[in-house]
Order: C-alpha cells, then sequence, then structure tokens
C-alpha cells in the first residue's frame, strides 16, 4: 500500500476553489499584505513559470503554519507550493540583500549555538540590553521585541557525554535533539533521555546538525540541502538497524519526516529510510502504549493546564498524541488551547515587518493562556513555547517534563519550581 | 428598418473580418463590419491557439510554410501583447519515423523558418515533463497567440481609423439587385430589430458560413467545415508549443495557452457550421496521443473540450478534408459568377490573416478603381490605454504578467474572476466597451476560463452587468437580463465540461451545482432556461462509439493483515467531517462510545446555506415545497430507496430535533418555520442572488428574511458592503421583485474597512467583532434610509437583509446587536462560500463532540481499509513518513459521495467508493450520467449513484447482503438521492447518522452482552 505522491505544483489541480483554507489561515485576516492561501498556492501558482521573473512578494507573508494543508478537502500542497515559490525568490533574487542577510542570521540556528552558547553570559546579556535590540532592529530587521532565547550554561550533549554509560540493553534508541534542546533548553533533552531510560531504552546520540527547517522557511534550499544530506548520512545507518530516531522537537521531526525530502525532492532511498525512520516523541510513546510496553506507573500531577498543541505538530497528521499521553497521568487535568497558531511560525515573527502579524495572529492563543490562570504552558514546540512566555509572561514546558515528573525523575525549571510549590 | 450606408461591408467578426475591416479603415474606406455575435465568436475563438512558424507545412505544403513564417514575423511585431513567445519543438517520439526529422529540417531550412537541433538533455531541462523517450527535439519559432485579444485589437485599431463595428448583427441575406449585390439586411440580436446595409462592395469573410452567405444571394460557394476538438488541461504542463514532428496528422499538437494547455485536434467533416458535436472518440484520441508526449497525461486534470470548424473551401467533390490545401482563397464573384459587389475570403488559417486580409483588400481596391497601399504590417497595434489588459502592450505576453500586475496594485480584493485574475475594472471595461453577455466578457477579461469554470465569478459578473445596465434597461427587463446572463454562461460552460467531466473537474461542477442550484437555487428564478443571447449547443454525441469503457474496477482485495487489535482502537470511528460525519460522531459520543473522527479536510457545511434543509422541491416543479410533511409522505411512498425512506421519517424528525437541542445550548438556536411540527413546514428564505430557498430549520440571523406570505410581511431593503463583490444588493433586489417580494438594494461603504486589500465574508466578519464596527454599520444604514427624495426609507417599515458576515463564531451577538441597534428585523441571506453560517454549525458541533470526549481531527486523509473476512479492522490514513493505523471497533463512512470526495471517477474506468471499494449503483454507460442542460430540473442521473444500505444504514453488496458487519455509510454516499437537486442535503445526513448509530449502539450492546454471558457460562 502507497501513500499518494504527488510532486508538489502539481496538486495545484486538485483545487476546486472551495476557501475552505481561507477561512482556515490565521495570517490572511490580520494584514493586507497575504490575500490568503487559495490566492498563493493553487490560483497564482498557475501563473508561475520556472524560467521567468516570479512576480509575487506576497507570499513571503505565509507563514508555514500548514492549517490550510489540514483543512482541504481535496489535497492540494498549499504550504509546499507557497514554500518553494519562497524558494524561488531567494533564488532570482529577489530578496533585498539586507532582508536576506537577515533571514541567514535568524535561520542559521546552529551556526548562532555553536558561537554564542561558548560565552553564554556574555551573549545573553547583549541580547536582553534595549539598545542593542533597537539597533539588531535598524540594522538587520530583528524586531527589537521579538522573543530571542537565552544561550544555556551547558549544551547538552555535553551533559549526554557526561553520563555514566549505562549496560547495554537489546532496545535502543537515536535522540536527535536539535538546536533548540541542545543551545537553549537542554532540560528537556534531559527529561526526555530519563524517560526513555526509563522504558528500558538505551539512548544514543549519533553525530546530527541542524535539521535545517529555518532555512527552508527561508527559502535558501541550498543550504538546507546541506544540512539535510548530511544528517542522512549521519542517522541512515540507525535507520536501516530500524532503530528509532525520535525528537522531542516538533518542527525538527517533521522535517526530517517529511519537509526537507518533500521541498527538497529529496527522493532516495537513504533519505526515505530515516524519513520513514523518525517519530515524535509522544508518538513513539503512545505506541509503546498502544503494544502494551509502555511504563505507566504515573504518579499524580495534581495541576490544571493549558496545552497548545503547535501547528508544525498537527502537520504531523497524527492527532494529538502528547494529548493522550498528559491524560493518564493521575489528577492532571490539561485543556486544549484548540488555537490555531501561536503566530511565531519559526523565523517568522523575529522579523520587524512580521512581528506585528505574528502578535496578533496568536492572540487567541495568548487570550486562552491567561483565562487558564495556570502557572505553565505546555507546548511541543520551542519557539512556540518562547513567544508564548514573552506574550504572557507564563513560563512554558514541553510534555516530557510532566512525564518525567510523573515517573518520580528529576525534574528542572519552572516545572519544579510549580510541584514543589503544590501543598504535599 | 433602420438603414445605415457605408461602402464596404464587411461580414464576419473573426480574425479574417476583422483584418479585412482595419485595412480597409487605414487605406481610407467607409467600411462597417457585421458579425452576427460577439467577435471571435466562431472559428477564430475556438482554434488551437497556435501562431504558426510554419514547421508543420514544410514537408507537406511548403508555400504554406514559407507564408507563416513571414507572417509570423509580421504579427509579432504588429500585436506583440497578443504573443507568447513560447518556442516550439518538433519532436520525435518512439512512435514516429525517425527519416521525417532529416525532411523536416531540410524543409525548414527551403522555407526560411529558423531550426535548431536541442539535446535531449536540454530538452527535458526546459521541459521536464516530456517523454524521456523522445529521440530527437528541434526548436523552431513557434508560439502562443490569443486570438481574443488579436481580434479585438485588431477592431480596435480599425476604428482608430474610422470603421463600425456591430456586433449581434447577424445577416438574414445579402442584397441582390439584378447582377449586383447592394447590401444585406441584418437582424440586430439585442434590440430585435432588423437592420440594412448599403454599401459598393460586399466582403464575404464569414469563414464556415461563407457558403451560406453566398447562397443567399444565389450564389454557390461549396464550404467544406472540417471540425477540430480540442482539449484543455487545467495547467500549464508545458511552456513551449511542443509538435509531433511527422507528417501532420491528429492529435500532434500541445500548445500553452495563457494558464491552460490546449492538446489538440481532428479534423472531421461536418456539413453545417452550426451543428456538429464532440464525439468520445475524440477525447480518447487526446488522451493517447497526449500521454505519448507527456507520460501521464492521461491523469491529468482536464478542464474542458470545445470544437470548432475549419472553412475549408473546394471547388470539386469530396476528398479527405486534410487534403484540401490550407492556403487561402479569394473568390472574386464578378468574374467567378457574374455577379457584382461581392467578394468572399475563405479558407486559411490564423496565422496569415492578415495577409489574407491585405489580398483581399487589394482586389477590392481594384474593383473600386482605387489604389492606396497596404500598411497593417508596418503599423504596430498598442492603444495608450495599457495596464495589465487583455492583449495590450508593447512586449510579448508573459504568463506571470497579471500576477505581477495584481502584486503590484495589491488588487487582491478587486478579483472578479480569482482563477484568471480578472479585476474589477477589467469586467467594467469590457462591459462599457460592448460585452453583451458574460460569455462575451470571457472572450475579453478570460472571466470563467480557468479552474472553477465559473462557479464564483459567474454571480460576481452578473452583479457588475446589473449595477452597470449597459443597455439601459427598465429594472424589470434588467433583472430578467441579468438572470439570463447568468444561466445563458453556466450552460455555456457546461457544454464543454460534459466531454471531460471526470475526476477533479467532476468534482469542481458538483460544488458549482450546489453553489448554483442548492444555496442559490437559480431554477426559482423565472425567465426562459436559454436566452436569445444563448450558447449554442454541440449537438448529442453518437453513443455507441462511446470508447472511453465503462468496465467498473475490479474491487481490490485486501490482504487479511491479522493486526492485533490495539489499546489505542475506539469504539467508533467517523470517516470524513461533512454534517453527516460530524452529526453522527455527536450522535455517538453523546452516547458514551469512545469516539474518534477523521477526515481529509473539512467538509460541505463551510460551503452550504447554514440552514437545515430537509426537502425543498418535489421533481414536477421548479417551485419550492412549502408543505414539508405532506412533500415527505410523498417521497417515501414513491421512492422506496430514498434514505429517508430507509430511515422513516420519525427518525428523520427525531435527529432533527436532537441536533436543534444542541444548537440551542450552543447558544446558537436554529429555529422550525412551523412551531408545532418540526416537519411542518419549510421556510422560504432569501439568497444574495435574490431568489428563494426552502429550508426546514434555520438560524435566527436568516429567519427575518421569511417570504413566505409577502403581502402580510414587511418589504425587504438589502444592503451590500462597497468593496465586497460576493453581493450585488440591486440585482438580488431586482430578482426578488420579479418574484413579487418588493425589494431594493443599496451599497453602504464603511471607514473600518477601507484600506483593506481584500474584503471576503470573513474580514467583515472578523471586523463586525468590534462593537464600534457594528456602531458605523447601523449608522451608515441609517443614512441611507435618511436620503432624500425617494432614495430613503422609513426603517420602522422595512427589514434589513445583508450578506452572510454575521460573525464566524455560534452566537447571536453580532446580529442582537446591530437588530437592536437599527430597530428593525434583520437577517442574513444564504451565498458564495465560505458560508459563514454553516461555519457556526461546524464550530458548535465539534465543540459539542469534543465536549462529550470525542476526537476530531483533520488532515487525516483515509488510504486504504483493513479488513478481515467480513469485519472492517482499521482505516490507514495518510500521515507525515509512514501511513497511520486507525483501529476501531466499527466504522462510519461520511466521506459525502462526489461533492465530498468519497467517489471518484477516473478518465478511463468506471465510478469507484475510494475506501472500501463499496458497491455503487449507478447508470450503466457514461453516456448516461448527464443531462445536455446544466440547469435540468431533473438533474443529472449520475449523482443519484451511490451506496444501497439496509434500514440500519449498512452498505450492502450484490445479494442485499451487508458487506461489512460493522460498517455504515451516512450523508452524501447513499444511493437513490440527488441532495443538491431536491434540497435534502442536511436532512439526509442527520438522519442517517441518527440510524447508523443506533445501529451501532445496539450492535456494541449486543456484542458486550455475548461476552459477559460467555464469562457466565464459566
Amino acid at each position: 500500500m502507497t501513500s499518494p505522491y504527488k510532486p508538489v505544483e502539481m496538486t495545484l489541480d486538485q483545487c476546486i476553489k472551495c476557501n475552505i483554507c481561507t477561512t482556515a489561515c490565521p495570517v490572511s485576516p490580520v494584514t493586507n499584505l497575504f490575500p490568503g492561501p487559495k490566492f498563493e498556492a493553487p490560483q497564482a501558482g498557475r501563473f508561475r513559470q520556472t524560467d521567468q521573473p516570479t512576480p509575487d512578494a506576497s507570499v513571503d507573508y505565509c507563514s508555514g503554519c500548514r492549517m490550510c494543508n489540514m483543512v482541504c478537502p481535496t489535497g492540494v500542497k498549499i504550504a509546499e507550493i507557497n514554500a518553494r515559490a519562497r524558494g524561488t525568490l531567494v533564488r532570482q533574487g529577489k530578496v533585498p540583500p539586507m532582508r536576506r542577510l537577515r533571514n541567514n542570521m535568524v535561520a542559521r540556528a546552529e551556526l548562532l549555538g555553536q558561537v554564542a552558547q561558548p560565552v553564554a553570559p556574555l551573549a545573553n546579556m547583549a541580547l536582553s540590553l534595549k539598545p542593542a535590540r533597537w539597533i539588531m532592529e535598524k540594522a538587520f530587521g530583528i524586531h527589537h521585541s521579538a522573543p530571542l532565547p537565552r544561550f544555556s550554561g551547558e549544551k547538552f550533549t555535553t551533559w549526554f557525554n557526561a553520563q555514566p554509560r549505562k549496560p547495554r540493553t537489546t532496545r535502543q534508541v537515536v535522540y536527535f535533539h536539535g538546536c533548540s534542546t541542545q543551545y537553549y533548553e537542554p532540560r528537556i533533552g534531559r527529561a526526555a533521555v530519563r524517560v526513555l531510560e526509563a522504558n528500558g531504552y538505551e539512548v544514543i546520540i549519533p553525530p546530527q546538525n541542524c535539521c535545517g527547517l529555518p532555512l527552508l522557511s527561508n527559502g535558501e534550499f541550498t543550504a538546507a540541502r546541506r544540512y539535510h544530506t548530511s544528517n542522512v548520512r549521519n542517522l541512515v545507518e540507525y535507520a536501516r538497524q530500524g532503530i528509532p530516531i525520535i525528537g522531542t522537537s516538533t518542527s525538527c521531526t517533521l522535517t526530517l519526516k517529511e519537509e526537507a525530502p518533500e521541498l527538497l525532492d529529496m527522493h532516495d532511498k537513504d533519505t526515505r529510510l530515516v524519513a520513514e525512520g523518525v517519530y515524535d516523541f509522544n508518538e513513539f510513546l503512545l505506541d509503546l502504549y498502544a503494544a502494551g510496553s509502555l511504563n505507566t506507573n504515573f504518579r499524580p500531577i495534581p495541576l490544571r493546564l493549558g496545552y497548545h498543541v503547535p501547528c508544525q505538530y498537527r502537520g504531523h497528521r497524527i492527532g494529538k498524541p502528547g494529548m493522550e499521553l498528559l491524560n493518564m497521568i493521575p489528577e492532571l487535568q490539561v485543556v486544549d488551547s484548540q488555537a490555531a497558531c501561536c503566530g511565531i511560525a519559526g523565523t517568522y515573527g523575529y522579523k520587524v515587518e512580521k512581528y506585528d502579524i505574528a502578535m496578533q495572529v496568536g492572540q487567541p492563543l495568548f487570550q486562552f493562556a491567561k483565562d487558564m490562570a495556570a502557572p505553565l504552558v505546555i507546548c511541543d514546540s520551542e519557539t512556540c513555547r518562547w513567544q508564548i512566555t514573552h506574550a504572557t509572561g507564563l513560563p512554558a514546558i514541553h510534555p516530557v517534563e510532566l512525564l518525567a515528573a510523573a515517573y518520580g525523575l528529576e525534574t528542572e525549571g519552572a516545572l519544579k519550581a510549580v510541584l514543589e510549590a503544590l501543598p504535599m | 428598418m433602420n438603414k445605415i450606408l457605408t461602402e464596404v461591408l464587411v461580414i464576419g467578426g473573426g480574425a479574417t473580418g476583422t483584418g479585412i475591416v482595419r485595412d480597409l479603415a487605414m487605406r481610407g474606406f467607409k467600411t462597417a463590419l457585421v458579425e452576427r455575435r460577439d467577435l471571435s465568436h466562431g472559428t477564430t475563438g475556438r482554434y488551437h491557439g497556435l501562431l504558426h512558424s510554419g514547421g508543420r507545412y514544410v514537408v507537406k505544403d511548403p508555400q504554406a510554410a514559407h507564408e507563416c513564417i513571414e507572417e509570423n514575423r509580421i504579427l509579432r511585431r504588429i500585436m506583440p501583447g497578443c504573443i507568447e513567445d513560447t518556442g516550439g519543438f518538433f519532436v520525435v517520439t518512439p512512435w514516429d519515423d525517425p527519416a521525417y526529422g532529416d525532411r523536416f529540417v531540410a524543409g525548414c531550412k527551403q522555407a526560411g523558418i529558423p531550426v535548431e537541433e536541442v539535446p535531449i538533455k536540454q530538452m527535458l531541462r526546459e521541459e521536464p515533463r516530456l517523454n524521456p523517450e523522445i529521440t530527437r527535439c528541434l526548436r523552431v519559432p513557434d508560439a502562443s497567440a490569443d486570438s481574443f485579444a488579436a481580434s479585438d485589437l485588431t477592431a480596435w485599431s480599425a476604428r482608430q481609423h474610422g470603421a463600425e463595428i456591430f456586433t449581434y448583427h447577424e445577416v438574414r441575406r445579402l442584397v441582390r439587385s439584378g447582377n449586383r449585390v447592394t447590401g444585406a439586411v441584418c437582424y440586430d440580436l439585442v434590440n430585435a430589430e432588423e437592420v440594412e446595409f448599403s454599401c459598393d462592395m460586399v466582403v464575404n469573410a464569414s469563414g464556415a458560413w461563407a457558403g451560406k452567405i453566398a447562397a443567399s444571394a444565389g450564389l454557390e460557394v461549396q464550404i467544406k467545415p472540417g471540425k477540430g476538438t480540442m482539449v484543455a488541461v487545467n495547467q500549464r504542463i508545458v511552456n513551449t508549443v511542443i509538435n509531433r514532428c511527422k507528417m501532420p496528422a491528429d492529435g500532434d499538437i500541445l500548445v500553452p495557452a495563457h494558464t491552460v494547455a490546449v492538446m489538440g485536434t481532428t479534423d472531421e467533416h461536418v456539413i453545417d457550421p452550426d451543428k456538429f458535436s464532440i464525439e468520445p472518440w475524440e477525447i480518447q484520441l487526446m488522451l493517447d496521443e497526449g500521454e505519448k508526449i507527456i507520460p501521464g497525461f492521461k491523469d491529468l486534470r482536464m478542464l474542458r473540450a470545445w470544437a470548432g470548424v475549419r472553412p475549408l473551401y473546394q471547388e470539386t467533390a469530396a476528398n479527405a478534408s486534410r487534403d484540401i490545401t490550407r492556403a487561402y482563397v479569394l473568390l472574386d464573384h464578378a468574374v467567378r459568377d457574374g455577379v457584382e459587389g461581392l467578394v468572399t475570403m475563405t479558407s486559411g488559417k490564423w496565422t496569415t490573416h492578415r495577409k489574407m486580409a491585405e489580398a483581399t483588400v487589394d482586389t477590392v481596391c481594384k474593383k473600386l478603381h482605387v489604389q492606396r497601399p497596404c500598411r497593417t504590417a508596418q503599423e504596430v497595434m498598442e492603444p495608450e490605454t495599457g495596464g495589465h489588459g487583455h492583449g495590450r502592450g508593447q512586449k510579448h505576453h508573459q504568463l506571470g504578467a497579471r500576477l505581477a500586475a495584481v502584486e503590484k496594485d495589491k488588487a487582491f480584493g478587486s478579483l472578479i474572476c480569482e482563477c484568471e485574475l480578472a479585476t474589477q475594472a477589467e469586467v467594467e471595461q469590457a462591459i462599457r466597451g460592448g460585452a453583451k453577455t458574460i460569455d462575451d466578457i470571457r472572450r475579453d477579461t478570460r472571466l470563467g476560463m480557468g479552474p472553477c469554470q465559473g462557479g464564483f465569478c459567474t454571480l460576481r459578473a452578473a452583479g457588475l452587468l446589473h449595477e452597470l445596465n449597459p443597455s439601459g434597461l427598465d429594472p424589470a427587463s434588467a433583472a430578467e437580463a441579468s438572470a439570463s446572463a447568468l444561466r445563458d454562461y453556466l450552460q455555456e460552460r457546461w457544454k464543454g465540461l460534459l466531454p471531460v467531466l471526470w475526476g477533479q473537474q467532476l468534482r469542481q461542477e458538483r460544488l458549482d451545482e450546489l453553489i448554483y442550484l442548492n444555496v442559490l437555487n437559480l431554477n426559482s428564478l423565472p425567465g426562459e432556461t436559454l436566452s436569445r443571447l444563448g450558447p449554442e449547443d454541440y449537438t448529442t454525441p453518437g453513443a455507441a462509439q462511446a470508447v472511453i469503457s465503462q468496465e467498473s474496477a475490479a474491487a481490490e482485495t485486501h490482504p487479511a493483515e491479522p493486526a492485533a487489535p490495539n489499546r489505542l482502537a475506539v469504539d467508533l470511528l467517523v470517516i470524513g467531517a461533512g454534517l453527516a460525519g460530524l452529526a453522527s460522531a455527536w450522535f455517538a459520543a453523546r452516547q458514551e462510545l469512545k469516539t474518534r473522527l477523521i477526515s481529509k479536510g473539512w467538509g460541505a457545511l463551510y460551503w452550504a446555506s447554514g440552514c437545515l434543509d430537509v426537502l425543498g422541491s418535489t421533481p414536477d416543479t421548479n417551485q419550492p415545497l412549502l408543505a414539508l410533511r405532506s412533500g415527505l409522505e410523498s417521497l417515501v411512498k414513491r421512492q422506496p430507496e430514498h434514505p429517508y425512506a430507509l430511515t422513516g421519517l420519525q427518525t428523520l424528525a427525531q435527529a432533527l430535533g436532537e441536533v436543534q437541542a444542541l444548537c440551542s445550548q450552543a447558544g446558537y438556536p436554529l429555529l422550525s418555520a412551523d412551531p408545532k411540527d418540526i416537519l411542518g413546514s419549510n421556510w422560504l428564505l432569501p439568497t444574495t442572488l435574490g431568489s428563494l430557498r426552502p429550508t426546514c430549520l434555520a438560524p435566527l440571523t436568516m429567519t427575518a428574511g421569511d417570504c413566505r406570505t409577502p403581502e402580510t410581511q414587511k418589504p425587504i431593503v438589502l444592503v451590500g458592503i462597497e468593496g465586497f463583490l460576493d453581493f450585488s444588493p440591486g440585482l438580488a433586489a431586482a430578482n426578488l421583485q420579479s418574484l413579487g417580494i418588493p425589494a431594493r438594494g443599496v451599497k453602504v461603504s464603511l471607514a473600518a474597512l477601507e484600506g483593506k486589500t481584500f474584503l471576503t465574508s470573513r474580514v467583515i466578519a472578523e471586523a463586525l467583532e468590534a462593537p464600534k464596527v457594528r456602531a458605523e454599520l447601523s449608522a451608515a444604514i441609517k443614512a441611507a434610509a435618511a436620503l432624500p427624495d425617494g432614495d430613503g426609507f422609513s426603517l420602522s417599515e422595512v427589514r434589513i437583509g445583508l450578506p452572510g458576515v454575521l460573525g464566524m463564531q455560534p452566537s447571536y451577538a453580532i446580529w442582537q446587536d446591530l437588530h437592536d441597534q437599527l430597530g428593525c428585523p434583520v437577517f442574513e441571506l444564504a451565498g458564495l462560500p465560505p458560508s459563514l453560517p454553516g461555519i457556526r454549525l461546524h464550530r458548535a458541533l465539534v465543540q459539542a463532540i469534543q465536549a462529550q470526549q470525542g476526537q476530531v481531527f483533520d488532515g487525516m486523509q483515509v488510504l486504504e481499509a483493513v479488513c478481515q473476512d467480513d469485519r472492517v479492522t482499521g482505516v490507514y490514513s495518510e500521515a507525515a513518513a509512514r501511513p497511520r493505523l486507525n483501529q476501531a471497533r466499527q466504522f462510519i463512512l461520511a466521506s459525502g459521495g462526489f461533492l465530498g470526495g468519497g467517489f471518484h471517477a477516473p478518465a478511463e474506468k468506471g465510478l469507484r467508493e475510494v475506501v472500501f471499494d463499496l458497491p455503487l449503483t449507478a447508470p450503466a454507460s457514461r453516456a448516461d450520467w448527464f443531462r445536455r442542460q446544466f440547469l435540468a430540473p431533473e438533474g443529472h442521473p449520475l449523482f443519484q449513484s451511490g451506496v444501497r444500505t439496509d434500514q440500519r444504514m449498512q452498505p450492502l453488496n450484490e445479494n442485499g447482503l451487508p458487506v461489512y458487519h460493522n460498517l455504515y455509510a451516512v450523508g452524501g454516499v447513499l444511493a437513490a438521492a440527488d441532495p443538491l437537486r431536491e434540497h435534502s442535503l442536511e436532512g439526509i445526513a442527520i438522519a442517517s447518522a441518527y440510524a447508523a448509530v443506533q445501529a451501532a449502539v445496539q450492535a456494541q450492546s449486543a456484542a458486550a452482552e455475548q461476552i459477559n454471558s460467555a464469562g457466565t457460562n464459566v
């Protein structure tokens, strides 16, 4: 049985102009510059010709949230068509040089991490200085308020490599940490490793690099291809052996599963093998549950928390496995935000010309978080967490942190503080 | 009768005629052109779209080839904007004689046609979709030409030089006095009167009709019309003209033309240029030949087919049509027949039309003793009115030009035709420039030529026609004319869709049918199905030759994968998120079945009226059904296989009552027209077209528009919003008036919406969430009411109708606020998708399902079912990287039939239900699927197709037994009803969902009991 593979641009033939996508797009109602998914993909797509000038600046305002794809009843790959059109804009030199420089700056998460993390305290201080942020906005176009995350004092892999080696079990998984866990939120990686070990798995962390999604989202396809090729090379041997490749960053896993191969037209055997071996963290654990092998010794967590399932997460098209897992923890009440998108859309909301759009797009989610009146918000995606915290002041955690807490394993950061503050 | 005096009268408004009248005018003649319809209505408007390099003729007809390349260069220079410089390939496929290639190259060199050898790798880089087995590729200067734009431009140029152009003037007869032709008597189709033209010379440039025209003067000109059929593919799969490198034959050219690619053509002799058909074998030929140059061609979305007739002249008896020379033929009847005052120019091809004109006018000059040289090849035609008008411009047309212009001007919100990016300004310019029908507007702007084939733009164009009222008609006639224009155009589009109506285009047409025949209820407006200006139809094709086979796809056997039921399995899995699916999921979740709904995307609630239709029409009349219960009772008696007969009316009433209660609880009550009996009566509610549609349950935001008893109800004031193109209050009010409902239309402008680059119903709804915008709307309506001199009205004496923009949430807040501020009844109208009232219902249902712990997931397309013996064990849904297995005890198929994508009709095989391969009832032959009239009141037989079920909604096989014991089918997939046409879409969805869930609950309890009793038997 095969999945109906259709080259991206050909799917515009599926469109019956029904307008369902235009009602779901969270960007077009808040800006005059983006007429909506139907216009940008199946409609404008009939007017684009590969070797001719690309006459559409508005497509750059697509945030890539993929809501359109999810609600389209005929299977038009709207978000992908837009992404490819953006790639063409870049290739044809239509993006002004300073903007392109800016895009590359925010898109090279790994490079940023490599450069700044070693001097984390200095970097963090510099980036929190108002004058520095104003200069960044004026010179490069990175909005002065955009939620730049703080570099961690220690890389995730530094911690991991320092851990005592556990005896080898027969069950192994590869953990794909991604740039955010490595440089900004290593606590999530630690929780993931602990939870996996609590389920009897040995966690392997092979050499890996940035998944390349920020580059893809900015139309920098050549660079993105280098990153993805490198990841495939590093991971394919594990895929061949049937060792699952698991990630806690939903954008990274979606990129490895689908976005990179599809946007870059990479359909060779190795790329496909790796794609088919990648799992979202919640997805993997839920599959264990389905097979009856999940460790379900959960302690109660008497909290009522809001959970935002990011748009990138829904893009996996596997439902909301995080919700189902968290519902297994006794006394934990998790409320679905039902919100379309937090607005940040990867690197989108960091840009000066898009920041306001992003904040407006996320407004319903921010309101939900405020109405919940809970001490934390749960969210699987790193940039969403930073956006939520930026807009609401509430700390945000990954579902794996709650699972670690439910297993009685070490907790860190905001969740630890909240749990400690609970009456015994 | 009117008499018009001129020097030279030209008959025929195609390329030849317009070229001739331009040349005449430039040489100083007083000249007029008459054309029976719109310019390019004849062969010129139905040709392949090719500006020949001449390569096609180099071996067979070198003279023609040489003429082509000369004219190719000239036309590129004088009408650059009408030409797209695509270039052309001549390719040698495995089916072609390889030796022809060398003859071709030699012939090109001889004729002076630049020819270049292209390495296959290079060819595939430029055109990646071409057949990689092509062995040789030669590049020539073919180009793509827009004949509508060209005729238009040439006529404009003629007018600049003093010519007069009369469209919609049909020549009834030439006026002959002795041995002299002195003019022609024409019939003005628009004003319905005769006009006589008197002149010194008549030029018969009527192409395939030249024989008919000459005959009216007693002269014999034998024209052998050669019909050619073409098929357009929905997108530009190639950007270069692709020719087969071989002796010219049928189906050997693929031309990129604007946003489509045209595959053609055939050459069949017909007797009458007005009566010919498009035969299935011709379509099959296009598919087969297309497949040779583009692998996978057959599976592409076919947009449309059309046929035109070549004007082929021959002096002697019949030969094979294609062997007649394609050179033009100029007949001086004085020399040939002894009759002065008439010359006939016929045959020829579009590429050489200017030269044909030159030859003709040279002869006319000689005969009228005038000596003036031809300058048509020198003068470049570029009007000052630039902009991105169709075909105007100093540079060659480029595909992206329209998109670039829309982007530059941020004209997103002014698109009348979204598919082809035709703006309001362009459409208005066409109307002011003389377009009489929407088809005329199409020729000027490409309106309706894209994927939706007029689905959205037809209504908008009718609205603009009505507002501009170019012929200055009185309101009643204007209403009739606009309704006619709408009907005519839908039929015009239909006639070209019929030959290729399968696959995704079929689904598109079903949506268009929902819009015009269900939501807008077009058939309830009075008037002729086709007006005097309506399109001529093709004749019915010979059914017996249907080569496209009807064998139904053999049901695929699913391997019995014994997938162990996992702990994620639910009690009930619903497939599809239309009303039937959502209602099923809610009924089930409410009865504590663990329920999950998965869907590829959202469903028809987003498109339909937002009301619950139960039954709206009976087969014998176009009149809306009001006495609902008696209508239902006679329906179930008459049609015992109908879904209502299977569920029973009691279940229907119960199910509706439950949904009504759900909506009440959600704060968005639905009202029934008869408070005592939910099935007692229908409402009769107005639409944005100004028609009336019957419905059973309607939201409070719409019920104040009820028109059942207009005598006792307040007159209606329809309020449109400036910049919102989906609603023309003037058109709607005029149509309501024609139905006897007192109504008028006004437009208001809101400052809050100024500066928006696009105004969709959603944008307006989101703006209306703000109290100050609502206050502004009320103030604007009050200001309109207060206008002096009879333009105003008294708010206390009217009710206000608005398009469906009063919010996207299931809530009455916005409606209530406006109602309170205006102090009079306010109601919404059903209109073009997206349907905001429908979206409210969708949201209310999803919230209700989730409140009962049910799950609803979009983006999960079901790929395949997994079955074991007589049970479904799971379905695979599409997901990133790996399909996902969804297991359940029981399954409900709510995939929606043709409209929802639950049925697929591929090009060559029969009909298929896409998830479980359930047997479908369907007319045996494809020839019986559709009626020739789109608006036929009985509807199209294909749409009665579906899944047969028993009373428990279980799909049955040929033996009348359930196919699977744990599968149910609901909603649009069901057989024996056309829910769009009979206005029963929502009723069938809800009743069948209720019945299915009842059966599923029973089945689950029975199974549980069995396990319990088994357990106790220790």
